[in-house]
């Protein structure tokens, strides 16, 4: 079952007086008990993505076109205070930064069991006995006698911990994860991602991880959608992007991953950078940095499927009329 | 371990002042405010009774402070005048305080066209001199306890609003309210749960200071004739009084100064030392 489904999703911001589009036909969807990773460089709209989602676009910010579909509902066009019953309860999100995501002026326990009695109605009472099992289940340990701590009394991994249990407290069907490790040692982001696997299997979420580690998404994705300057430029399993890459910024992606089995010397890196949302080309928005540039290219990309029924597709004009150029990189 | 105690004696040094200066100002105050609740009782004449046998009397025995001009107790009259001081400027500041910072942290929470409205008409009103607009405002209004009491917190507002409105700016920011947002919390929610308990403190910090403007406000707005209206008994009407007399008896008119005096400085200690002991960086 698809728990979430983005269907040409346009987002735009108006900066300056013009209208400048952050997101492009963006289109994906998550299904139950999957991972979705969405991997791309930073500024190249992960983030405008989930609040496009969660409906908490910045003022200059709107959705000008597309749907967000959320279970069978679209939810783009909802008014705030409904938006307000579905985020934190049906979507839960986790950030980057879990040292400033806490109040520190509350307990730990006391704000897990906030939106327990705000979207739930539990009592006060209940919510302290389910916000404890919570803390369990993000296996914090001693979770009856840590309700009452305060955040500073916890680690980077353990507040890590406590966003998470805040995010699934009230078992939402879609979990976003916006750069959840990036902050957190690289033994204590095992852990959190490990934890996210489990709790994700026995919930049977969805799940949203935004990241920019190519590593993470080989241990934990099931299928990756690759973003480049608001596009979506390719979407496949983890295995038929590691494996057959098809867009030029994911074989580039690729290719910069320093391998065990080739001379470390030389880091490979893609030459020149994202271009300003203000400055981004009309057609493919990789078109000063690619290899493959053609004329063709200063037109949108149509997406084109790749293989036979893999959901495997790419935004390139490379891959057009059989993909005779494709073999060429 | 010698480093951690000599931070924490160090902790405590810094924050004994602040301390001393809380007890020094809530015995003043402890005791000002018991003697104008039982002033019924420890009276020991009638303010209001007038003796023309007794007019202009030394201190005495059964005189303490002496009498005014119409053979009224002074000490008595002072006890009655702390009465209604108190209760004006108390109830000015807390109407002052509930005022200020709620318009404060809409404005601050809100920003935008609203901050900007809310925050012009705000300089509006601090612009005039604080006994100016007093002034103007009981003039307005008319004389009268209730009028007191709302023009002393019209003055007093800009200093709630403007405290509670950067505070409510300052967090409005911060990566736990947008974390509250994610998680579908109403604004309602958000300001009321964990905006307005932050700004607390600051709060009552600042009503004990401007406690003491309060009380010096009506005590000037009395000494010009527009405080509560004779023959009330308040500290600034009987500097008032004693002030046509001052040259022959000129302590109808210290006793009173004296009293706003005592007043005066055990709410500013006590506002200080809060102010001190809470303050991050007196500890470091």
């Amino acid at each position: 079952m698809t728990v979430l489904r983005i269907d040409k999703l346009r987002t735009t911001l108006r900066l300056g007086g013009r209208d400048c589009d952050a997101l492009r036909e963006v289109s994906f969807s998550v299904a139950e008990g999957e991972t979705l990773a969405i991997v791309g460089e930073s500024g190249c709209g992960k983030s405008m993505l989930a609040m496009s989602i969660m409906g908490l676009l910045p003022a200059v910010a709107r959705i000008s076109e597309g749907r967000v579909i959320l279970g069978s509902r679209a939810i783009e066009a909802e008014p705030e205070s409904r938006m307000e019953k579905i985020r934190g309860a049906e979507i839960g999100m986790i950030f980057q930064e879990p040292m400033t995501a806490l109040n520190p002026v509350f307990t730990v326990g006391s704000q897990i069991a906030e939106p327990l009695r705000d979207h739930l109605g539990l009592s006060k009472s209940e919510a302290r006995k389910t916000a404890i099992e919570l803390m369990e289940r993000v296996r914090i340990p001693a979770a009856a006698s840590r309700f009452e701590s305060y955040p500073h009394e916890f680690s980077g991994g353990m507040r890590q911990r406590v966003v998470i249990a805040l995010a699934i407290a009230c078992r939402p069907k879609l979990l976003i994860a916006d750069e959840p490790t990036t902050a957190l040692d690289v033994t204590v982001q095992r852990q959190i991602l490990d934890l996210l696997d489990t709790l994700q299997e026995q919930g049977e979420m969805g799940m949203l991880l935004i990241t920019h580690n190519l590593a993470i998404v080989a241990g934990h994705a099931d299928r990756v959608v690759v973003m480049y300057g608001g596009d979506v430029v390719e979407t496949a399993t983890v295995r038929d992007l590691f494996r057959a890459p098809g867009h030029p910024y994911a074989r580039a992606l690729l290719a910069s991953l320093p391998r065990v089995d080739r001379d470390l010397s030389e880091l490979a890196s893609i030459p020149g950078r994202v271009p300003p949302l203000a400055m981004l080309p009309d057609g493919c928005r990789f078109i000063d940095r690619c290899p493959h540039a053609m004329d063709i290219c200063n037109r949108m990309p149509p997406t084109v499927e790749l293989g036979e029924g893999q959901g495997h597709t790419v935004r390139c004009w490379l891959h057009v009329e059989g993909g005779e150029h494709a073999a060429d990189g | 371990m010698t480093h951690s105690t000599e931070v924490k004696r160090a902790d405590r040094k810094a924050y004994k002042p602040g301390r001393i200066a809380i007890i020094i100002g809530a015995t003043i105050i402890a005791v000002v405010l018991l003697a104008a609740i039982l002033a019924p009782w420890i009276a020991p004449h009638d303010p209001y009774v007038q003796s023309m046998l007794a007019r202009f009397r030394p201190p005495s025995a059964e005189y303490w402070l002496g009498t005014d001009r119409f053979g009224r107790d002074t000490f008595s009259r002072i006890l009655y005048g702390l009465r209604i001081t108190l209760w004006t400027a108390a109830a000015s500041t807390a109407l002052a305080m509930v005022g200020g910072t709620a318009i404060g942290i809409l404005s601050g929470y809100c920003g935008g066209r609203v901050d900007r409205w809310l925050s012009a008409a705000n300089d509006l009103l601090m612009s005039f001199p604080q006994m100016v607009a007093g002034i103007i405002i009981v003039a307005l209004l008319g004389p009268g306890v209730t009028n007191l009491i709302i023009a002393i917190a019209i003055t007093a507002f800009p200093a709630f609003y403007r405290m509670a409105r950067s505070a409510a700016l300052a967090l409005r920011d911060r990566d736990y309210i947008d974390a509250c947002r994610v998680l579908g919390y109403s604004d309602t929610r958000i300001v009321a749960r964990h905006i307005l308990p932050e700004t607390m403190d600051d709060m009552i910090i600042i009503a004990t200071l401007w406690l003491a403007t309060a009380v010096r406000t009506e005590s000037s707005l009395a000494f010009i004739g527009l405080g509560a209206p004779p023959p009330a008994a308040t500290l600034g009407g009987l500097v008032r009084e004693g002030f046509d007399n001052l040259l022959d008896y000129p302590g109808l008119a210290i006793w009173p100064s004296l009293a706003i005096l005592v007043v005066m400085i055990g709410l500013n200690l006590m506002g200080d030392g809060l102010r001190d002991a809470n303050d991050p960086r007196a500890s470091a």
